[in-house]
This record gives C-alpha cells, sequence and structure tokens, in this order.
C-alpha cells in the first residue's frame, strides 16, 4: 500500500486522529482494555467476585499444559478446522466455479439461498440443528428411515464416534455459503482470456480450475482460512446449544471449557488464562497464512 | 468553523459516554412521592408461567400489608441466575434477596467471600424451627468460612420442596393392566413387561446431560444408607465413591440401557424432549424430580400419577428429594429487617397454598383447611414427599458434593450409557474427582 501524503499546507498533520477519535475510544475501552485485563487476571487465582485477589504468576499456565481436558479440547478444535475451514473452502470453491463462469438462470437466488445460513445467529442454528439430529422426530432420521437406510439412522448428537462431526458438519452449513461469495467475487478479476488460452492449449476444465481459478484466488482463499480458522477455534455457541461438549467429552472445545471454568467453577484467573493461549494460538495461525499469503503475491509478481 | 465542529464532536461524544455511565450508576429508586418509600430490590428464577403468578401474587400481598414498601422484582432463568448473581451480590445496589443456587460452587462460594447474612437471628425470632426441619436446613447451611457444607450458620430459606421419583401414565397402565410395583423387584419385572408389550418403559434422554445423574442416584439412593449419602454429600468422614452398592447401582442402570429400557436413541434426546414423549403418551414412566407435575397437569389427554421408586429388598429405601433453590440476604444490604420478613412471607401457609394450588410441592406443611386438591398428580407427589420426610428418607443431589462432580457424572454416566465405560471405570473416575477434593480441603 503506497503511503498517502497529500495534506493542505499548514494543516496539522495530528488532524486525521481526530476523525478517528470516536471510533479509537471505543476499541479503547471495549477491546484493548478488557484483552490486558484478561491477561493481568490469568496471573491470579480468583472466584470473580470477592476482594480476594492472589497472585499466582504462571501457575495457571501450567496448570493449562498438563490439563487432559485441555488437550481434548484444542483437539477437538483441530477436527472443527476440518469442518468449519477446509471442508467449506473446498464445497465454496466448487459452488462458485460452478456459478461464475457460464449465466445461469435464477443465478441471484441461488446466490441467495446458499449464504442465507451465514446470515442467521448460530444459537437459532443449534437449536434448529438439534432438531434436525434428533434421533426420532428429526427430518435426517426420518428421510433416512424413509429411504430405507434405517440401520444409518443414529443417536446423532449422543453417539461418542458422530457427535463430533455432526456438530462440525452443522459449521460446515454455516461457512461455505460465506466462502462461495468471497471466491464468486474473486473471480470476476480473473480474465477471460485465460480461459479461452487454456482451452486452445487443450486444457480441460479441471486443469483450468487447478492451474487458472486456484491460484488467482490465493488472497481470497486466504482471507477464507483465516476467518473460518478463527470461527473453528473460539466455537462455543454451537456446542452450548447442541451437546454441552457431550457425550462424555467428546465435543467438548477450547471456548466451552473456559465459560465452564469461568462461571460454573468460579476459576476466573484459570478461565482468562486458557482465553489467552487460545488468542495466542489464533494469532499464531493467522500469521502463518498472512505470511503464506504474502509469499504468493511476490511469486506472482 | 473547523475547529468548532471538532470541538463539537469531541463535546457529543464524551455526552454520549458520561450519560451511558450514568444511567449505569444509579439505582433504579424512585421514592419521590412518599418520601419513606422502601424498594426491595429481589431476584429470583421462577421464570415459568405458573410459577411466577405465585411469586406475583405474594409479592402484591406484601406491598399490601407493607405500606410503603415497593419490591422490585427481577427474574431470571436459572443459569442467567447462577452467572450473574454472585457479581450483583458483591454491590452496593445489588439485590437485597436473591435467590442463591445451595451447593459450593454458589451459595459456599458466596458465604466464604462474606457475601451472604446469616439468618440465625431470624431463624429464632420468627420460629422457622417448626417451618422445617433441621435436615432441611442443613441444606442451606455452610460453616461462617464456607468450607463445610452442612451444619454451621443458615444462609437461605427454600419455598419448595424436590422428590425424584417414577412418574407413570395412568391411561397406559390401565389400557394394559399394569399394575403400580412395591418391590424393586416387581419394577424390575414391570419394566421387562412394559417392554414386551411393544412400549417404551422410560422415557429418558441424555443430551442434556444432569438428568442422568437423577437416574443414576435414584438407583444408588435404593442401595445406600443416609448416614452415607450425607456423609458424601457434606464431604465429611472420608467416605469413597468406589463403593459396591455404587458399582451396582451403575451395573443396574446399564443394563436397563442395554434391555432397551430408554427410549429409542436416547443419547440423542434433550431432557425436555423425553418429557414431550412421555407427555404425549410415547413411554410408560419416565424417572424425575416432582417439578415436572405442574406440566404433566395441562394440556394432556393423559393422565399421570407419580410412586417413588420402590425399595431394594432389605435396604431402606431412600429417595433423592430436598428443598428447592433458596431466597438468600446480600450481607450488605441496608434493609435486612425487611428482607428477613420477606423470607419469612416466602415460606408462610400462604405461601404453601399458592404454591400447591401451583402443583409444586411446598417446603412447608400444608395448612389443615385447605382447599387444595390432592386427589391428583399433585396429591401423589406431596404422598411421596411426607413419605420420605417422616421415614427420615430424604437423601441428597450427589453433584453438590465437590465443584466439579456435575460436571465429572455427567460425562461418565454419558460413557458408561454409551457403552464404552464400564460400571467399576465409572465409580473410579468419580472417586479421583472426589478425592481430589478431599484432599484439596485438607490442605
Amino acid at each position: 500500500m503506497a503511503r498517502v501524503k497529500y495534506r493542505y499546507p499548514g494543516e496539522s498533520r495530528w488532524k486525521g486522529w481526530w476523525y478517528v477519535l470516536p471510533a479509537l475510544t471505543v476499541y479503547l475501552l471495549f477491546t484493548f482494555l478488557p484483552i490486558l485485563e484478561t491477561i493481568r487476571t490469568s496471573f491470579y487465582q480468583w472466584d470473580g467476585f470477592s476482594q480476594q485477589k492472589t497472585w499466582i504468576g504462571f501457575a495457571n499456565y501450567l496448570e493449562i499444559f498438563s490439563d487432559p481436558k485441555f488437550h481434548n479440547a484444542l483437539r477437538n478444535n483441530l477436527v472443527f478446522v476440518i469442518f468449519y475451514s477446509i471442508i467449506p473452502i473446498l464445497i465454496g470453491l466448487f459452488l462458485a466455479s460452478l456459478l461464475s463462469r457460464r449465466p445461469i438462470p435464477g443465478f441471484a437466488f441461488f446466490r441467495t439461498a446458499l449464504f442465507l445460513p451465514q446470515v442467521i445467529s448460530m444459537v437459532v442454528v443449534g437449536v434448529v440443528w438439534r432438531w434436525m439430529f434428533n434421533p426420532t422426530s428429526g427430518p435426517i432420521n426420518i428421510a433416512l428411515n424413509w429411504l430405507g437406510l434405517g440401520r444409518f439412522a443414529i443417536s446423532w448428537l449422543g453417539d461418542f464416534t458422530w457427535a463430533l462431526p455432526a456438530v462440525g458438519s452443522i459449521g460446515t452449513w454455516v461457512q461455505y455459503g460465506f466462502c462461495m461469495i468471497l471466491f464468486l467475487a474473486g473471480m470476476q478479476r480473473i480474465q477471460e482470456e485465460y480461459y479461452e488460452a487454456a482451452s486452445l492449449d487443450g486444457a480441460n476444465a479441471l486443469n483450468q480450475f487447478l492451474h487458472i481459478t486456484v491460484p488467482s484466488l490465493r488472497s481470497e482463499i486466504a482471507v477464507a482460512l483465516v476467518t473460518t480458522i478463527i470461527a473453528a477455534l473460539r466455537v462455543f455457541d454451537l456446542v452450548y446449544t447442541t451437546t454441552r461438549g457431550g457425550p462424555g467429552e467428546s465435543t467438548m472445545v477450547t471456548g466451552f471449557l473456559i465459560y465452564r471454568s469461568a462461571f460454573m467453577l468460579n476459576r476466573i484467573g484459570y478461565a482468562a488464562a486458557l482465553a489467552t493461549v487460545l488468542t495466542l494460538i489464533i494469532l499464531i495461525i493467522s500469521l502463518l497464512i498472512r505470511r503464506y499469503q504474502r509469499h504468493g503475491v511476490e511469486e506472482d509478481a | 468553523m473547523k475547529k468548532r465542529s471538532i470541538l463539537l464532536s469531541v463535546i457529543l461524544v464524551l455526552l454520549i459516554l458520561l450519560s451511558s455511565c450514568s444511567k449505569l450508576g444509579k439505582p433504579a429508586e424512585q421514592a419521590e412521592n412518599g418520601a419513606e418509600e422502601q424498594v426491595l430490590l429481589v431476584w429470583d428464577q421462577f421464570y415459568r408461567e405458573e410459577e411466577s403468578k405465585v411469586i406475583e401474587t405474594l409479592n402484591a400481598e406484601f406491598e399490601a400489608a407493607h405500606p410503603g414498601v415497593r419490591i422490585q422484582r427481577e427474574v431470571k432463568v436459572l443459569d442467567d441466575l447462577r452467572t450473574t448473581v454472585k457479581l450483583a451480590l458483591s454491590k452496593e445496589d445489588g439485590p437485597d434477596v436473591a435467590q442463591v443456587n445451595q451447593g459450593r460452587n454458589d451459595m459456599g462460594a458466596l458465604v466464604e467471600a462474606g457475601l451472604l447474612l446469616p439468618l440465625n437471628g431470624y431463624l429464632e425470632k420468627y420460629n422457622w424451627g417448626s417451618v422445617f426441619s433441621t435436615s432441611v436446613a442443613s441444606r442451606n447451611s455452610f460453616t461462617n468460612d464456607g468450607k463445610t457444607f452442612g451444619t454451621g450458620s443458615l444462609y437461605g430459606v427454600s419455598p419448595t420442596a424436590e422428590v425424584v421419583g417414577v412418574f407413570y401414565n395412568k391411561t397406559l397402565f390401565k389400557k394394559h393392566k399394569w399394575d403400580v410395583p412395591t418391590t424393586f423387584e416387581d419394577f424390575e419385572a414391570l419394566l421387562a413387561e412394559i417392554k414386551a408389550d411393544g412400549v417404551t418403559p422410560i422415557s429418558f434422554g441424555t443430551l442434556d446431560g444432569w438428568n442422568a445423574i437423577h437416574e443414576y442416584s435414584a438407583i444408588q439412593h435404593l442401595l445406600v444408607s443416609l448416614d452415607y449419602i450425607n456423609n458424601l454429600t457434606y464431604g465429611v468422614n472420608n467416605v469413597s465413591f468406589d463403593t459396591p452398592e455404587n458399582r451396582q447401582a451403575a451395573q443396574i442402570l446399564q443394563d436397563w440401557a442395554n434391555a432397551g429400557y430408554f427410549s429409542d436413541g436416547f443419547p440423542g434426546i434433550g431432557y425436555d424432549d423425553s418429557n414431550n414423549l412421555f407427555k404425549a403418551g410415547n413411554g410408560a414412566m419416565t424417572i424425575t424430580g416432582s417439578w415436572l407435575a405442574p406440566e404433566l397437569l395441562v394440556g394432556t389427554d393423559q393422565e399421570f400419577g407419580f410412586f417413588l421408586l420402590p425399595p431394594y429388598e432389605g435396604k431402606s429405601g431412600l429417595a433423592i428429594g430436598g428443598v428447592g433453590i433458596p431466597f438468600a440476604i446480600r450481607s450488605t444490604s441496608e434493609k435486612q429487617e425487611l428482607a428477613a420478613e420477606y423470607l419469612n412471607w416466602m415460606i408462610s401457609p400462604r405461601a404453601a397454598e399458592l404454591w400447591a394450588g401451583a402443583g409444586m410441592l411446598p417446603a412447608m406443611a400444608l395448612p389443615e383447611n385447605t382447599k387444595v386438591k390432592t386427589d391428583n398428580l399433585f396429591g401423589d407427589t406431596l404422598t411421596a414427599w411426607n413419605t420420605i420426610n417422616q421415614a427420615n428418607a430424604v437423601g441428597h443431589y450427589i453433584d453438590w458434593a465437590t465443584p466439579t462432580f456435575y460436571d465429572t457424572l455427567v460425562a461418565e454416566l454419558q460413557k458408561l450409557l454409551g457403552g464404552i465405560s464400564t460400571p467399576a471405570g465409572l465409580t473410579e473416575a468419580v472417586e479421583a474427582d472426589y478425592a481430589a477434593f478431599l484432599e484439596s480441603r485438607s490442605k
């Protein structure tokens, strides 16, 4: 990005800050300060309401790294990355290339309909899908039974093997529309001549997709990766409204552990430390993806 | 000109911030008219329609009997109450009276922080000893350091009572000529008979988790002694969870699951869903607390009854039971006398009458000339409650035992019922939690 240096002569260089001030004030008060406060709290043992706050240094962090519940939750978060991020991006790429290459009647309808899950509140999504997965009255098992596939009609959210993929697939349903819209926008930038030239050279649709579409969408894929991975790592609402971490601990995620530690077990310090660790993990992954993206841009140039 | 607009925008921002601050900062008191109007801020969790009506009536009558007093009521669902009430009670403008969940994480933690008022003075003043027994009082008692549960000072009074037992569908029982069992052996035979007749014996779902604790512990209560369950819950006398009785209870529960006595797909069914199945006639029985009775009295063409899980031969036959979430007083409240008067009001004979009328078990005795109908489901739950009270067989919600007991029990029971753990695996895992708690306390 080029630096904008235009300024009227004699005008104060600080003038711009005044325009930023309202947003900056809100940001500092409601985002930055709470983050600092969270980090500070993570070094204390505190129940959240009494005057008694004990400084315990890194004890909370040491406990996190030896806590099998956290290891299990983080593992589940990584499985969520597959469902929240990888699969939606693949589906999004596929749908976007279907919708973008040739005019389809009702294009606007499909685009809106496929994007719809993204705009529904996650709590509503959770409640609706809990009903969808209901073993006796839910549409999924009714459909399976009707198709004669009754032996696959299991108790989705209560099954130790299938609960995690079932909750994860709700995430897929929510995220793929966002990926698709992102890629559709990006594809409008790709010049049609590339495809023409490629087909003259004998490249089939798959090769065109792999060697023209995907590389051109590098920055959109990076954006999709960052946002969806963040969503996968901090998932809470979906688990809270569907399984509450069960059965056993098979859908337990870090976000739910934080909630439980803070509000059910009165361990604000430990919850703050968990939140800090989760934020660090998210930051590191985001930075790695940004580097991949920059790297690609340089290669292209 | 430019400068002025900047100045204006800054002032505007500051004004917005200030106005929102002042709104938050002031308690909503408006004692201008009567000059002496007292506002009592009360938080409760009776959000269901029938329950809420009882509280509204009692509040209105309290105001009428106490001129110049206004009750400002705030209703929350239990989860919401639990997450907000602790912080609220630590503030000067927090609720004067609030319902505080029993157990260590809630009442215990608040007592430890010195935020609740010990009620022993009022216990004598109002002669509450004649309203509830010492066994009931101990459920709302902690030592003043908040460490020991079940003894020490009284910190709350409960208006309602609860007993966990078996709701059964009388319509279905009549149709299939099933009899209400009187021994545990009969009960298990009945389960098999109902299953053979093609009906789901027990409506049940473990998706929400917590009701699995009741299902398990109801059986456990038939096998253990009152001393054991008291020791376990109050964390005294170093008992273990890994006992033959607890293991046997787990075995029975797992056997029932394997025999198909629970609703199809029960691991994926929530508590409310399983109750709806039962209410609609899908399932002959369900094991849960008496609080379900009001819902089963209306909006259904089925007739329901209630009985205690019948005793195991040669055992004492305890039942999970106790009193509902108690009202407590904020220790820093300036209206403690009035607040105590309010507590006394909530456990009056009039309150008992109103709760009974709504189908809920009152923790207090009903007045002798009561007009409440007792030849129905409510009467069944009342009989059950009186039975265990008179026999001194009121057990406990075992998830009060340690701060993490609830989570551990739910996870382990789901594993047991999902067939990926064994009865011994369950009792060992739960004992690990319990032993760690006892050890952390002795430090």
